[in-house]
């Protein structure tokens, strides 16, 4: 168990435009305690991609400040932001992302690959058991269901063991069974390893998982929930909309 | 459907590229190939010497067979075969007194057209325009084009006449030689076309009426050409020539041009050849390239395929949908092709008028129907690679949209096998049963080459597959993106063979062709060598040397030994086909040898008595002592008995004949070379007695100026095929990395930095070179090494080392800095990754 009162990531007034006039993120203040699970909520193009992809140094904002455990990542240029990245954070996209010609295991191992360290295999194989792949390691993206995808990044995610886990909808694609599964992994990972997550879900039931609820609407943080229940963090979001 | 193509390129501009270069490049090539055959296939001799002639008659210029055969049920079946000759038959010397008693016509002039050496007196040797060969004539011939006087009078006996244009090199007086010898003749008068200096591509002198036949040494005219009234019936006179002329040609209109002597007009047989192999070879490596890449790029798009699948899209219309998105992309990249065809055969045409590989007068003319049966044949490859490519392609299911990839189905492994196979083993036939020795041997082994490539392009999963384990073990180690690269060729194997291919052709086919050439030249090189050992020294003259003067070259005090060889080209019947062959007249004397043509079997000389190579003995099944019957440059058919087979024909001739009768019938029948044996002080003799004589050492002289030629069009040829294989190779890598823009991406949102990414590409792309240069060599070795073998029974494989190791170099260089160029454009060094996969 970490330390939860140190900062994994502050975001300070961060700005994000696409295009002109039109802001994803509207001066922005946020901060994510270590080992601490946070859902973000919010209409559709709210700008909770967004955020996720500002906060763990992908993109790049046009005003204000990303500490990622302390080190501001605004300043960095690359290949320095993807190594200070990779070394402290995981990702688990919309689009799970995963290389079709590397096998299930290589894919898992790939940012530990990419980081230059000694794969952790032991762990890695812990992780995909946990995710229920095991025996599923030489398969390859293309032969696995959209379910099964989705977990293989997740296991990818968990096996670098990062501070801090983002992850953009992970459960948008899973069935309820999967779903609460993944949702149960992170759970553990947040009060087993002490890591981090932020995760963006459209659905209650899911967010009601986590330690905190952020609400997002129109790139601004319009509410932030904690100790939420599926109730409370539904009734938020019908809130949220109706404004 | 065609407006969906036209909306789907719109959207997809880029990946279209691929295709849209390849397209542009091989019409572009294919028209231009096209257009230089067809132009030197159709090249007309630049001017016609008898324009003011109403009816030409010239001896026939070719040999003509005719052989009949008597198949079952009474079947007669009548087949002609022809071969040009090099020299004309005299006509009988009353000709032209008969000729001239026909209606309407006004004079029969007896036309000698003789080639002839024309020099100063103090050495210098004198050539028409653009070095056109210099051909003498009697001064009643000027009537024929006509030539009027400039300047000067008529020639008597002993004087000349010369065209403006020599005249204005020449001095008062003119050396010629002629197979009949040596005369200097006095410069009389100038004379001259109307309008202009002199005939293109042919000089002429003009000497007395009474000199002609003496200098010519002939007994009759080569034609006789008639002068008619203005307003005669030219048909009804040519038919009533015909009754009188027996077999000779009657000429009349265009075609009287042709009753000059062959040997005044431009030859384009060489140039036929060589833009032949200019269009083949072109035409072979764009029709490869372009399937290749057409069928690559289809293949990179299989997601969006896929996408139209779900959105209700049959496999037939997307199959339609492919191919009009192909013809609309190789139609537009017509457009552009079919100029540039022009523009690449007018470029390839230009250098060869410099190096002298066609006559200065060729010209490119642009056919319209060339540029579009080349249009027609880059859009039908095209499409026909489309809708294979798309065969496979259009089957996926519409599921696979939804999932993270599209798979394409794994391909049926039956039909590539059965490709292979069959081209294989046309390859294996080819190499087996074609003499590679004989002159169809760099063609053949080009053949095999082609095949042999198809066979590795349909095989290329495979063989990519059993390659890459054991490279990307090597190519593979060390670092993230080693290891990366090693799985990603694996898994890729169709990838990876699609840009290995052109790396494949690139390397085959300019190393067969380099290493073969270099080898024959070689060859050639060292049987010169080994030939003209024995001689002390070798006696030639640029101005010409006859054989009456060689003979007392070789009487001089103190040779013990001389071998005088006159270069000439014949004929020889194989079933019933005539087929030219160079041939060489040898006149040997004294007791030392001073050629060596490694005689194999029998002996050199005797009366009525020819020699032959081992090659020319083998192809014709002859045995010393049978009876052959040659027909020599003029026509005029002799039976000769095989006496000797040899060794060394390279560079020299298939055939050796008695140097007199090779004067006796070769219009030109100069001396090429007088090896000389001698001890003493024979060169400062020679030079008292034989003027302007110049004797070398050994024969350093390097390879004939024909093959001097040949050879500067074979290197341009080169360049062609290198630069655009090149071409290919830098396109393919495009396409491939382009289309990998979102596996980029993924890589970059896994935690890769651009700098692991271009790392990732240099191995990818090293491994991928490594397994082209390595197929490459392979075809490359199973090439060379029959072709080397059948030269002279041993097997090369590297031949040139440096050459070799400059093929590797260059083609790796290129795969190299092909594959990490596009990169470093798609994944810039300082990018943030990707978010919009
Ligand atoms: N790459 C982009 N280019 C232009 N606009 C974008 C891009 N990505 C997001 N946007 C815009 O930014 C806003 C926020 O988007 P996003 O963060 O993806 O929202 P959410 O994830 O909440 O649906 C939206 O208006 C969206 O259209
Ligand atoms: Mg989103």
């Amino acid at each position: 168990m970490r330390d939860s009162g140190t900062t994994v990531v502050e975001l300070t007034g961060v700005t994000k435009s696409y295009t002109a006039g039109i802001r994803a993120l509207d001066g922005v203040s946020v901060t994510f305690g270590s080992g601490s699970f946070t859902a973000v909520m919010g209409p559709s193009g709210s700008g909770k991609s967004t955020l996720l992809h500002c906060a763990a140094g992908l993109d790049r904002p046009d005003s204000g400040r990303v500490l990622l455990a302390g080190q501001d990542i605004g300043g960095l240029r690359e290949p320095r932001l993807t190594r200070a990245r990779r070394r402290r954070a995981g990702f688990v996209f919309q689009s799970y992302n995963l290389m079709d010609s590397l096998s299930v295991w290589d894919n898992v191992l790939l940012p530990q690959r990419l980081a230059g360290v000694r794969p952790d295999r032991a762990w890695a194989r812990d992780v995909l058991r946990r995710v229920q792949l095991d025996g599923r390691e030489h398969a390859r993206p293309a032969q696995l269901s959209g379910g099964q995808r989705q977990r293989v990044a997740l296991a990818r995610a968990l096996a670098a063991r990062p501070e801090i886990i983002f992850a953009d909808e992970p459960t948008g694609a899973l069935d309820l069974a999967t779903g609460r599964a993944v949702l149960a992994l992170f759970r553990e990972a947040v009060d087993d390893l002490g890591t981090t997550i932020v995760m963006v879900t459209h659905d209650p039931v899911t967010a009601g998982q986590a330690d905190r609820v952020v609400f997002l609407a129109d790139g601004r943080i319009v509410a932030d929930l904690t100790e939420p229940t599926p109730e409370r963090a539904a009734a938020q979001m019908m809130a949220v909309v109706a404004r | 459907m065609m407006r969906l193509a036209l909306s789907t390129l719109r959207g997809h501009r880029g990946s279209h590229l691929g295709t849209f270069v390849a397209a542009l490049l091989a019409i572009a090539l294919l028209a231009g190939g096209g257009l230089l055959l067809a132009s030197v296939l159709t090249a007309r001799p630049p001017a016609d010497r008898f324009a003011a002639a109403a009816v030409v008659v010239a001896g026939p210029h070719e040999v003509k067979l005719t052989t009949t055969t008597t198949k079952k049920k009474d079947k007669v079946k009548t087949k002609v075969k022809t071969e040009t000759l090099t020299g004309s038959r005299t006509l009988p010397a009353d000709l032209a007194g008969r000729l001239a008693a026909l209606p309407s016509v006004t004079a029969a002039v007896a036309d000698v057209a003789v080639p002839v050496r024309a020099g100063t007196p103090d050495g210098r040797v004198l050539r028409g325009a653009d070095g056109a060969p210099v051909i003498g004539h009697g001064w009643a011939s000027a009537a024929l084009t006509p030539y009027t006087l400039r300047s000067g009078r008529p020639p008597n006996p002993g004087e000349v006449v010369l065209d403006a244009d020599l005249a204005r090199r020449a001095g008062d007086t003119l050396v010629i030689t002629t197979r009949t010898g040596t005369r200097q003749v006095r410069v009389v008068g100038v004379a001259a076309p109307d309008g202009r200096d002199g005939l293109p591509a042919q000089g002429a002198i003009f000497l007395a009426d009474a000199d002609i036949g003496a200098v010519a040494g002939t007994a009759g005219p080569t034609a006789v050409a008639l002068l008619a009234a203005p307003g005669a019936d030219t048909a009804a006179l040519a038919a009533a020539v015909r009754d009188l002329a027996g077999d000779a040609g009657v000429h009349t209109g265009a075609d009287r041009v042709r009753a000059d002597l062959p040997g005044a007009l431009p030859d384009y047989i060489g140039p036929i050849s060589i833009f032949g192999f200019v269009l083949g070879l072109t035409g072979f490596a764009a029709v490869f390239v372009l399937t290749g890449t057409v069928t690559l790029s289809v293949r990179q798009r299989l997601r969006e395929l896929a996408l139209l699948r779900t959105a209700g899209a049959t496999p037939g219309q997307l199959r339609r949908l492919l191919g009009a998105e192909s013809v609309l992309v190789a139609g537009v990249a017509a457009l552009g092709g079919a100029p540039l065809g022009i523009v690449v055969a007018e470029v390839v045409a230009a250098r060869f008028r410099q190096l002298a590989v066609v006559p200065a007068q060729f010209e490119v003319r642009t056919y319209a129907f060339v540029l579009v049966a080349a249009a027609v044949a880059g859009m039908l490859v095209t499409f026909a690679a489309a809708r294979l490519a798309g065969r496979r392609a259009v089957r996926i299911a519409p599921t696979q949209a939804l999932t993270e990839t599209a798979n394409v189905p794994a391909g049926g492994l039956a039909p590539r096998l059965l490709v292979a196979a069959v081209t294989t083993a046309g390859a294996v036939a080819l190499l087996t049963f074609v003499p590679l020795d004989g002159p169809l041997g760099i063609g053949m082994s080009f053949v095999a080459t082609a095949l042999l490539l198809c066979a590795v392009a349909a095989l290329g999963p495979l063989l990519v597959r059993l390659l890459t384990g054991p490279i990307s073990r090597v190519l593979g180690t060390g670092g993230a993106a080693g290891w990366l690269a090693a799985l990603v060729t694996r898994a890729e194997r169709r990838r990876v063979a699609a840009v290995a291919v052109p790396l494949v052709l690139m390397f085959a086919v300019n190393a067969v062709m380099l290493l073969n050439n270099a080898l024959v030249a070689d060859l050639a090189e060292s049987e010169q060598a080994a030939r003209t050992a024995p001689a002390t020294a070798q006696v030639s003259m640029p101005a010409g040397l006859d054989l009456g003067t060689a003979r007392r070259v070789a009487g001089t005090d103190g040779v013990t030994g001389a071998a005088i060889t006159l270069p000439t080209r014949v004929v020889v019947a194989q079933g019933g086909k005539p087929q030219d062959y160079a041939a060489q007249g040898l006149l040997t004397t004294g007791t030392a040898p001073a050629l060596d043509l490694s005689v194999r079997e029998g002996a050199l000389g005797g009366p009525e008595t020819f020699a032959a190579s081992a090659y020319l003995t083998r192809q014709h099944g002859w045995h010393v002592g049978d009876e052959v019957p040659v027909w020599l440059a003029d026509g005029h058919q002799v039976r000769l008995r095989l006496s000797a087979v040899y060794e060394r024909a390279r560079g020299f001739g298939d055939l050796v004949l008695p140097a007199g009768l090779v004067a006796a019938h070769d219009p030109a029948g100069l001396v090429g070379a007088v090896g000389l044996r001698y001890t003493g002080d024979v060169p400062a003799r020679l030079a008292a007695t034989v003027p302007g004589v110049r004797v070398t050492p050994a024969l350093g002289a390097g390879p004939a100026g024909d093959a001097a030629n040949q050879q500067g069009g074979w290197e341009l040829l080169m360049v062609i095929s290198l630069g655009f294989t090149a071409i290919a190779v830098v396109n393919t890598f495009a396409i491939a990395t382009v289309s990998r823009r979102r596996e980029y991406a993924g890589l970059r949102l896994a935690g890769a930095t651009p700098g692991q990414l271009h790392r990732l590409a240099l191995r990818e792309a090293l491994i991928t070179v490594a397994v082209g240069l390595t197929l490459g060599a392979i075809v490359t070795g199973v090439v060379v090494a029959t072709f080397s073998t059948a030269q002279d029974g041993i097997t090369r494989i590297v031949v040139d080392p440096l050459t070799y190791l400059a093929m590797i170099g260059g083609v790796g260089g290129l795969g190299l800095l092909a594959g990490l160029l596009p990169i470093r454009l798609v994944v810039p060094r300082r990018s943030l990754p990707a978010l919009e996969a």
